[in-house]
Formats: C-alpha cells, structure tokens, sequence
C-alpha cells in the first residue's frame, strides 16, 4: 500500500496541477495573517473557511491525477481498484492534513498574539475536520466518480457553498461557529470529525463500486 | 488463470456489448480473442483483467495480474524506469529490466515515457505487465513494434507460465496459440487482398466460397467464408494474382 501510494504522489507532483490550489492557500493564508488578525479562535475560524475548499480541489486534482488508460494499467497492478482508491484517498488526506497543520502553525510564528497550546490544539481540530470534510467532496466530486473537469469543478463549488451556506449544521458551520464563539468546541469537533471520517470512507466507497462499473 | 462465466457487459441502458461469453484459460495457456472491430474483444479483456465488471456473470482469475492497453497514453511523464520500478515496487516484485531489453528498447530510460517513439513506449507498457506471474491480459500487444520485438514478444507469451489473453489483428502465429470468435461481425470470414487482378476478377467474385469481392486500384479485395479459401487462393495464384495478405 505504501509503494501504491508512493506510485500515485509521484504522478500527482510530476502534473504540478497541486500548484493552483497551494498558491491560493499560500495567498490568502499570507493576507489574513499580515497583520493582526484578531482573537486566535476566531482566526482559525477564518482559515477553516480556507483549508476546506483548497483541501477538496486537491483531493480532485489527486484523483485525475493519472488518466483513465494509465489508471487501468494501475489499478490491474495493485489488484483492484479498491486498493487504488484507498491509495489515493490516504495521500489526498495526508496532503490536506499537511495544509491544516501549516495553517496552525502559520498564526503562532507571525502573530503578536499569544497563541497557547491549548488554543492552537482546537484550532489544528478544527483546521483537520474541515481538510477531512473537504477530502470527502473531493473524492465525491473526482474521478472516476464524475469524469470530466467542469462537472468536477461545479459539483466542488457547489457542495462547497452548499455546506457552508447551513449556518450551525455540522460537518462544517458547526465547527466554525464554535470556533469563532469560543463554545462547545470538543463536542463540534468529535461530532463533525466522525462525520468527515465517514464521508472520505463512504466516497471511497463510492469511487470504488463506480470504477469498475464507468471502466 | 481466469475463468470468465457467461458475461455479458452493457453500459447504462445501452446495447449489450458482450453476450453469454464463457472462456477458460489456464495457467501456461494462450488465447487469442478474433472478431471484427466493435465485437466487444477490447471489452471482454477489460473484464478479464478487472478493471471493467461485467453486467452479468462471474470471473475468477489469479491474483497477479498485468494489463497492457490497446492504445497506451501518449502523456506518461515519468522517465521509463522510473515508471516501471514504481509499478514494481507497486506489485512487490523486483523490476525486471531484463525485459525491456530483450523487446529491443532502444530510447532513454530515463526520458519521460511520454517523449519515446511509439514502438518503444509500447515495449515499457509490455514489459510492466509481463511482470505479472497468474494472468497476462495484452490488448494489440504487437502494434508498433518492429520484427525483432515482435518475435521476441511471441517467444515471451508463448514461453509464459501465466495464462495469457490477447486480441492481436495481424495474424500473429504463436505455438499452441487457441483462437475465440466473438460476436457475429467478420466471424468465419476471411479477408484475402490481391494485387494484379486484371482480367481475373469476373472469375475470382464467381467462385464458390466468396461472399463479396471489390476492385481495389489494380487489386481486389475478396471476402470469403472460412473453409473456402485455400481454394480461393490457390486458384487466384494459378490465375497469375498477387496475394498481399490473408487475414481472418
């Protein structure tokens, strides 16, 4: 599993159509921690917003990653698509992890602030529910779920809005909304970080019955 | 191995491409798919390898499996080695180099897949499923390669301890090859094309055997129903025809 994984980083980093998507966090993460960016909770609140759509663009740009020929010549390789699929969901929750993880930190070296442990904890929480929450569209919305490009693109921006648009409702407005009132946030996290594991692991389900059915 | 049982294969509510088709390889074994084009040969080894389910039916097959693509895409951007000892690595075997040079590679194996000539890239897309040991599924496996590679890959597939599943439209000979029709497109029929026909095409389209013959240039291209044409062949030859090729 880990050499398949291996297999897919490699091809994902050789598109360099990771660059897109980082270039965005790298910017707007930049903006918001120029200057002082208010109450830590409420920044990272700020940040989830940021962390959840860039964390399912990369999820999409990891599933297209190799074309569906090749993916074929991958999938008889590693014995099923199942395999794949799994593969390829681990490094898109590992790249997206990687981002929450740098958005928690970002804050600590740059603001004036004091950013206690405990506070940079629930933020890095908060920052990985909506990476998790943002893999899960991804994957919904990549192939060989959807195939082509603009269905992918509008199905992201519209799962995207669709969940942040709820207000309180988890798996994403709960989190935020806790985070920028300061309350209740372990329960939003436990609750919404449930739910973003069961949606990467339902859609990486999903991707697996299509693959062969689409193929 | 791989046994496929009465698979039928459709898309959506489409046609069915593939109908009742049961097939058993066995280990060591060679089968050779025949067909016209959109027969549903491309299909049925999809199937096969896994990486389409049937509609209906069931397939066993062994656990390590490789797969070369008809057409292998034009934009792989890893260098050849590096590909293939990733898919290796992949599988959990050691990369077998020794393959790519036995087809004869003759480009750089560190240059991106997607830079090789096409016979070379299809010579990479080979040797990463010859590293297969129960199941080798080759989809046109000798289109774009020379004479040499295209022998050495007949001594490969032949000399296999793995069952082997091919489609091939040039006629290939391999020994102990077995051949399965699909479909009712072409089936039984052979193609014969014949060069300086002149005066003899009356006599060749009269002949008993051959379903449809047309003037090409100075040839003709005859269509004869299997059983006939040897006949139909040596016949065309005593009439001072020239065969430029036979396939079926």
């Amino acid at each position: 599993m880990r050499a398949l994984a291996g297999h897919l980083l490699a091809d994902v980093l050789r598109t360099q159509r990771w660059l897109p998507p980082l270039l965005l966090f790298a910017a707007v993460l930049g903006m918001l921690y120029a200057s002082d960016a208010g109450p830590p909770l409420a920044a990272y609140a700020g940040t989830c917003v940021l962390v959840y759509p860039v964390s399912a663009w990369l999820a999409v740009v990891v599933a297209g990653a190799e074309d569906p020929v090749r993916r074929a010549v991958t999938v008889v390789a590693a014995g099923g698509w199942a395999r794949v699929q799994v593969a390829a969901s681990a490094v898109s929750a590992a790249g997206a992890l990687g981002l929450a993880l740098v958005a928690a930190v970002v804050p600590v070296l740059t603001q004036p602030r004091p950013y206690p442990l405990a506070v940079v904890a629930q933020g890095f929480g908060g920052l990985a529910v909506c990476a998790l929450v943002g893999v899960g569209v991804g994957v919904l919305c990549g192939r060989p779920v959807v195939d082509r490009v603009g269905w992918s693109l509008l199905a992201v921006t519209a799962l995207v809005v669709l969940l942040l648009l709820f207000g309180r409702t988890p798996p994403v407005g709960n989190v935020l909304w806790s985070l920028s009132h300061g309350d209740g946030v372990p329960g939003a996290l436990a609750l919404s970080g449930a739910i973003g594991v069961l949606l990467v692991a339902g859609a990486t389900a999903l991707a697996t019955a299509l693959g062969p059915r689409r193929g | 191995m791989v046994r496929l049982d009465r698979i039928g294969k459709r898309y959506g509510r489409g046609p069915w491409v593939l109908r009742a088709l049961s097939l058993d390889v066995a280990p060591g074994e060679v089968v050779a798919l025949r067909g016209g084009n959109g027969c549903g040969k491309s299909t049925a080894l999809r199937i096969a390898a896994g990486i389409t389910a049937p509609t209906t039916g069931r397939v066993t097959r062994g656990a390590s499996v490789g797969y070369a693509p008809e057409r292998f895409p034009t934009d792989v951007r890893p260098p050849a080695r590096e590909y293939l000892r990733r898919l290796a690595a992949v599988r959990g075997v050691p990369l077998r180099w020794d393959l790519v040079e036995a087809l004869g590679f003759a480009g750089d194996p560190d240059a991106p897949v997607a830079t090789l000539s096409k016979g070379n890239a299809q010579k990479i897309a080979l040797a990463q499923a010859l590293h297969a040991t129960d199941l080798l599924v080759l989809d046109e496996p000798w289109s774009g390669l020379d004479a040499a590679a295209g022998a050495v890959l007949g001594e490969l597939v032949a000399s296999s301890a793995a069952a082997v599943v091919l489609t091939d439209h040039h006629g290939h000979d391999v020994p102990g090859m077995r051949e399965v029709f699909l479909g009712e497109v072409g089936d039984g029929v052979v193609v014969i094309e014949l060069d300086r026909v002149g005066e003899a095409f009356a006599l060749i389209s009269g002949m008993t055997g051959v379903s449809s013959a047309r003037p090409v240039g100075a040839g003709a291209r005859v269509e004869v129903r299997a059983g006939h044409s040897d006949g139909v062949l040596a016949e065309a030859l005593r009439l001072g025809c020239s065969v430029r090729s036979v396939r079926s």
